[in-house]
C-alpha cells in the first residue's frame, strides 16, 4: 500500500485507490475503498450484478470470474489487486441476443434451477472446455467440484457440459 | 383440441435471463441513497442483557442510525406464530433481545450506515454488558429436572406437547408376537440456500407507503405479520419477491431482519438494506430435523404390523417463530408412512434449547419420521429373520384402500392419503434397482474384502397444503396474456409450468405468457410457495382463472362475429366458428372489445380478467420409493453411493423435466443429511457449524445420477390430478442412503441409529464390533 494514496481519515478501510480494468472488452477507471472486494467492486461500481456473492471465503465458487484468462473467486481478491488487469464476468459470455453454447447448453439440458450458482458454474466450464474436447463424466464432475449448487444435484448440469463439450465450436 | 402443455418437458422461460446475469435477486436491487443494515448479535449461548449501549456506534462518521430493544418501544413487538396448540407456551422471539439472549447470532443491536462496511465497523463501537448464564444445547437433557431454563413460562423446557392417535394402541401392543423398541436420532440440519436471505426496504415519500424486496417464500405471508408488528394498515406495506437463489423452506419463516431494515427505513427515511452474510446464514437461518425418536412397534410374528408407539423430542430451539411446532407435529403424523397401521401413539414433545430457532425444510418432519420407520422396519425385519423388502410388501396400503382416513388431524389438517398405487411403485423399483440380484453380489464384494450395501426407503409427502393460494390471468388490449400468482418460487421453474398450464386453456404459446409471483400490490391475497403447493395450489386457481377468461373470450369473440358462443372455439391464439376458420378473431381484437367502452354483448362486464382463488385443505400426498446403492471403504468409513434409483408418484406431472430436477435435487440434499450435513454446537452452546468449510454439502463428486421411473396415480383432489412433490428426494434420499450404509456395515455386528454418517462415525460403528474385516481399524 502506498501511504501517499490515504485519505486524511485514520480508518485503513476508508483509504481509496484509482484504478482501471478491462472487463468483458470495455475498460473502466474507477476509484474504490481499497478494503473493496472484486466482487463487490464488479456489482457495485460496475452494475454488473450478474456475479453472486455466495459466501465470501472462496469456497462456494458463485463468484467465479476469469481474471486474464483464468478462472478466480472474485471474493478472495481487492478490487485494488486487479488493478490493469482484464476479467470475464457472466455478462461478457453471450454475443447480443445470441447465448453462448454453454449458456445455450444449460438452457436445452435442464442445467439450472434457481440460477444463483449458475454464473459461477458458466464461467468454471469455459474454462475447463476451452483445453478440453471430449471430457469424460468423471472428468467434468472433477471440473465442476469447486463450485456448489444446492439445486440441481448436479445432474442436469454436467449433462450441459457434456452437451456444450458438443456444440461450442473452438 | 389444440396443443397439450399439461405433461410436456419443455425448457424454462425463466432460464434465460438467469444465464445472462440478467436476474435480480434481491441483493441486486439497487436504490438510490440506500444505506446498509448491520447486526450486533449475540456471542453469548444464553447470558442476561444487562446493558446495551449504541451511542459511540451512532457518533461513527458514516453511521446514520443505530438502535437496540429500548428503542423498538415500551412493549416490543412479538413474531407471531401460526399454531396454538392447547398445551402450547409460546416463547416468542422479539426483533432484538430485550432481557436475555439464548442464542449465539441473537441480534441485540443494528447499526445503519452508509456502507456495509461501516455499518459493520460501527459494531464493534457498540458496549454490551452480558452476564452469562449456564447454557443446554441438548433436547434430552434439556426437559430433564434441573437443566438451565429458557424462558419462565416453561420451566421444564417443554414448548408443547402434542399427542397423536389413532386405533386401540394397548390392545395392538397386548396381542402382539413381537414388540420392538428403538431410539433413532437425526442431527440438526438444514436448507442452505446458495443464496442466503436478504431485506430491502423503502418508504415512498409521496405515498408514505412502505416497498420491501425480500427473498422469502411467502410475500404476502410477510406482509401481514410485519403490518401487526409495526401496526399499520397492511395496504401501506408492498411486499415483492424479486429472484430467490433457493429457499427449501428457510425462506418460508419469520426472521427478525423482516421487521428490522423497514422499521429502520421508517426511522431514517431512506431505503435500507441487508444482506446476509454466510457466516449469519448458519447463525440464524431456520435449523431444522433435530429429532428424537423412541418408537416402538407391535407385529405378528409373520411381519405384519399391528401397531406404533413413539415419542419424539424436537429441538426447536430458542424459541418459535410461525411455523416452529410444524416439525413435530408432522413427523408424528407421517410415521405410519403408506402403510397399514391399525393403531398409533405419538407423543411429540417441543423442547427448547439455547441453539438457532428450528422451522420447517424440505420435507418437514417427515425425513425425521422417515427415517425412525424406514430405519426401524430394517432392524426388524433383521430380528425377524425377514426380507426387508417382504416386510415391507406385506404391510403397504393397497390402490383398493384409497382414500385412506389416518384417523390423525396435523396442525396443518386431516391426514387423508387420497391416492397412490403403492405396491406397484414398489415393485417398480425393486425391479430398477436389481434388489433380487443384490443379495448376491453384496456376497461377492463381501469375498473380496469389499462392503456394499443397498438401501430402500418408503416414503410418502403431505402436499399442496391449504387453505388456498390466488391467481389471476388477464388479456391487455394488445392481446398479451399475462398471470398474476401468489406463489413465490425460489427455483422450482413454476413460471413455465403454470404458463403450461395456462396454455392449454387459452391456447396461445406457453412462453408468450408473462407470468408474475409474489406481488401483494399485483394480487390481494396470497399464500406463498413451500409445502410442495405450487403446482397443486397455485396451479389450480390459474386452471380457474384461464377457464374464467376463455368462457368469457368466447363469449366476447360469439358476439363479435355474430355466432353462438358454444361454437366456438380456441386455436393458435385466435377463436373462430368451428370448422369454419374464417371467422377467426384475435386475443387482441377480442381483449379490445372487452375494455370499457369495447363491443361488448349486453350486459357483460368490461376488461379481461380473472382473479380466483383455489381454496382447499384436502391436501394431495405423493409418495415414492427410493433405492440406494452404496459402498464403504472398511479403512476409512468413507461411503461412495453408486446407483440410485427412485420411483416417484405425483399425480399428473405439468413438466417433466423440472420434476425430474425436483427430485435429483432433492436426492442431493438427503445424502447430505445421510452422510455429512449437520450444524454441530458444542456442549457450551457455541455454534461450529458456521461456514462452507465446516458445513460440508454436497459437491458435484458426491451425488450420483438418479434414475427416475414415473407412476402418475391423479389425485382426485383437484382439476390437473396433480400432487405436490418437490420435498420427496429430500424425505426420501436421507434414509435411503442411511439405510444402505447400515446394510453394507450392519453384518459386522452394529446397529445404526443414528445420522450422519460421515466417514468417522461410520468407521467407530464398525471399530465397536471388534468384528471389523481385514483392514478396518488398521489405523487406530
Amino acid at each position: 500500500m502506498d501511504v501517499d494514496e490515504r485519505t486524511t481519515a485514520d480508518h485503513v478501510g476508508l483509504r481509496e485507490k484509482t484504478i482501471t480494468v478491462t472487463v468483458n472488452g470495455d475498460s473502466y477507471q474507477r476509484t474504490v475503498p481499497v478494503r473493496r472486494s472484486l466482487v463487490d467492486f464488479l456489482r457495485e461500481d460496475l452494475g454488473l450484478t450478474g456475479s453472486h456473492v455466495g459466501c465470501e471465503q472462496g469456497v462456494c465458487g458463485a463468484c467465479t470470474v476469469l481474471l486474464d484468462g483464468e478462472p478466480i473467486r472474485a471474493c478472495l481478491m481487492f478490487a485494488v489487486q486487479a488493478d490493469g488487469n482484464e476479467l470475464t464476468t457472466v455478462e461478457g459470455l453471450a454475443s447480443g441476443e445470441e447465448l453462448h453454447p454453454i449458456q445455450q447448453a444449460f438452457w436445452d439440458h435442464h442445467g439450472l434451477q434457481c440460477g444463483f450458482c449458475t454464473p459461477g458454474f458458466l464461467l468454471t466450464t469455459y474454462d475447463f472446455l476451452r483445453e478440453k474436447h471430449g471430457a469424460t463424466e468423471p472428468e467434468i464432475r472433477e471440473a465442476l467440484s469447486g463450485n456448489l449448487c444446492r439445486c440441481t444435484g448436479y445432474q442436469g448440469i454436467v449433462r450441459s457440459v457434456q452437451a456444450a463439450d458438443e456444440t461450442w465450436e473452438r | 383440441m389444440g396443443v397439450k402443455m399439461v405433461g410436456a418437458s419443455v425448457r424454462r422461460m425463466e432460464d434465460p435471463r438467469l444465464l445472462r446475469g440478467e436476474a435480480a435477486f434481491v441483493d441486486d436491487i439497487r436504490l438510490p441513497g440506500v444505506l446498509h443494515m448491520a447486526v450486533l448479535r449475540s456471542p453469548h449461548a444464553h447470558a442476561r442483557l444487562l446493558s446495551v449501549d449504541v451511542r459511540a456506534a451512532r457518533e461513527l462518521p458514516g453511521v446514520v442510525d443505530a438502535f437496540s430493544a429500548a428503542d423498538l418501544g415500551a412493549e416490543p413487538p412479538g413474531i407471531p406464530f401460526f399454531y396454538n396448540p392447547a398445551s402450547f407456551r409460546p416463547a416468542p422471539q422479539y426483533p432484538l433481545a430485550t432481557d436475555t439472549v439464548r442464542y449465539v447470532g441473537e441480534g441485540v443491536a443494528v447499526v445503519v450506515a452508509e456502507s456495509r462496511h461501516l455499518a459493520e465497523d460501527a459494531l464493534e463501537l457498540i458496549e454490551v454488558d452480558y452476564e452469562p448464564l449456564e447454557a443446554v444445547v441438548d433436547a434430552y437433557a434439556a426437559i430433564q429436572p434441573g437443566a438451565p431454563v429458557l424462558h419462565e413460562n416453561a420451566p421444564d423446557n417443554v414448548a408443547a406437547t402434542m399427542v397423536y392417535e389413532s386405533g386401540d394402541v394397548e390392545a395392538a401392543f397386548a396381542g402382539a408376537d413381537r414388540v420392538i423398541s428403538k431410539r433413532l436420532d437425526m442431527q440438526r440440519y438444514t436448507g442452505i440456500p446458495m443464496e442466503t436471505r436478504g431485506v430491502v426496504g423503502h418508504r415512498d415519500a409521496v405515498t408514505a407507503e412502505m416497498t420491501i424486496w425480500a427473498s422469502t417464500q411467502w410475500p404476502h405471508t410477510m406482509r401481514t405479520v410485519l403490518a401487526g408488528m409495526l401496526a399499520v394498515p397492511a395496504r401501506s406495506i408492498r411486499v415483492i419477491t424479486p429472484d430467490i437463489g433457493g429457499g427449501f423452506g428457510i425462506k418460508a419463516d419469520f426472521y427478525p431482519e423482516d421487521f428490522l431494515v423497514p422499521f429502520a427505513a421508517g426511522r431514517v427515511g431512506r431505503p435500507v438494506k441487508w444482506i446476509e452474510d454466510r457466516n449469519e446464514h448458519f447463525l440464524t437461518i431456520a435449523h431444522s430435523r433435530e429429532q428424537i425418536h423412541e418408537v416402538e412397534i407391535a407385529l405378528r410374528d409373520d411381519g405384519t404390523i399391528l401397531g406404533l408407539r413413539a415419542r419424539h423430542i424436537t429441538d426447536c430451539g430458542a424459541y418459535q417463530r410461525p411455523l416452529g411446532l410444524v416439525n413435530a407435529s408432522l413427523a408424528a403424523t407421517s410415521l405410519a408412512g403408506i402403510y397399514r397401521v391399525p393403531a398409533l401413539r405419538v407423543e411429540a414433545v417441543c423442547a427448547s434449547t439455547n441453539k438457532a430457532p428450528a422451522s420447517a425444510y424440505r420435507g418437514a418432519g417427515a425425513p425425521e419420521a422417515t427415517f425412525a420407520r424406514e430405519r426401524l422396519l430394517d432392524i426388524v425385519a433383521r430380528e425377524l429373520g425377514m426380507d426387508r423388502a417382504e416386510l415391507r410388501r406385506k404391510n403397504l396400503l393397497t390402490p383398493e384402500e384409497m382414500p385412506y382416513d389416518t384417523g390423525l388431524v396435523s396442525l396443518e389438517a386431516a391426514v387423508i392419503l387420497d391416492s397412490g398405487s403403492f405396491p406397484a411403485a414398489f415393485e417398480q423399483a425393486l425391479d430398477m434397482a436389481d434388489y433380487a440380484g443384490f443379495a448376491a453380489r453384496q456376497q461377492a464384494a463381501r469375498e473380496e474384502g469389499r462392503l456394499i450395501g443397498m438401501g430402500i426407503c418408503v416414503y410418502h409427502q403431505l402436499t399442496g397444503t391449504g387453505p388456498f393460494e390466488g391467481g389471476s390471468v388477464r388479456v391487455d388490449p394488445t392481446g398479451e396474456v399475462t398471470i398474476n400468482s401468489g406463489a413465490a418460487p425460489q427455483g422450482q421453474g413454476t413460471a413455465t409450468m403454470l404458463a403450461q398450464i395456462a396454455a392449454d386453456e387459452l391456447q396461445v404459446p406457453h412462453d408468450t405468457i408473462k407470468v408474475v409471483f409474489g406481488d401483494t400490490g399485483r394480487l390481494a391475497h396470497g399464500m406463498g410457495t413451500y409445502a410442495s403447493r405450487n403446482a397443486v395450489m397455485a396451479g389450480t386457481a390459474v386452471v380457474m382463472a384461464s377457464t374464467k377468461v376463455r368462457e368469457k373470450a368466447l363469449a366476447l369473440a360469439a358476439h363479435l362475429v355474430e355466432a353462438d358462443p358454444s361454437d366456438m372455439v380456441l386455436e393458435d391464439g385466435y377463436a373462430h366458428v368451428k370448422g369454419v376458420p374464417t371467422t377467426r378473431v384475435s386475443w387482441a381484437e377480442i381483449a379490445a372489445a372487452a375494455t370499457p367502452g369495447g363491443n361488448r354483448p349486453e350486459g357483460m362486464e368490461p376488461d379481461l380478467e380473472s382473479v380466483q382463488y383455489f381454496e382447499n385443505m384436502a391436501a394431495p400426498y405423493s409418495y415414492g420409493i427410493h433405492i440406494a446403492e452404496v459402498e464403504v471403504d472398511p479403512d476409512t468409513g468413507v461411503t461412495t453411493v453408486g446407483r440410485y434409483v427412485v420411483v416417484n408418484d405425483a399425480g399428473t406431472i405439468v413438466n417433466p423435466r423440472n420434476a425430474e430436477g425436483q427430485i435429483a435435487g432433492g436426492v442431493a440434499q438427503g445424502l447430505g443429511g445421510a452422510l455429512m450435513e449437520e450444524l454441530v454446537y458444542g456442549p457450551d452452546g457455541q455454534p461450529q457449524s458456521t461456514s462452507f468449510l465446516d458445513y460440508l454439502i454436497p459437491g458435484s463428486l458426491d451425488v450420483p445420477d438418479v434414475e427416475i421411473g414415473h407412476l402418475e396415480t391423479k389425485s382426485p383432489l383437484n382439476p390437473l390430478g396433480v400432487k405436490g412433490m418437490g420435498e420427496g428426494g429430500a424425505i426420501g434420499g436421507h434414509s435411503a442412503v442411511a439405510n444402505a450404509v447400515a446394510d453394507a456395515i450392519e453384518h459386522l455386528g452394529c446397529t445404526v441409529t443414528r445420522t450422519p454418517l460421515k466417514p468417522a462415525t461410520v468407521w467407530e460403528l464398525m471399530r465397536s464390533t471388534g468384528a471389523a474385516p481385514a483392514g478396518a481399524g488398521t489405523t487406530a
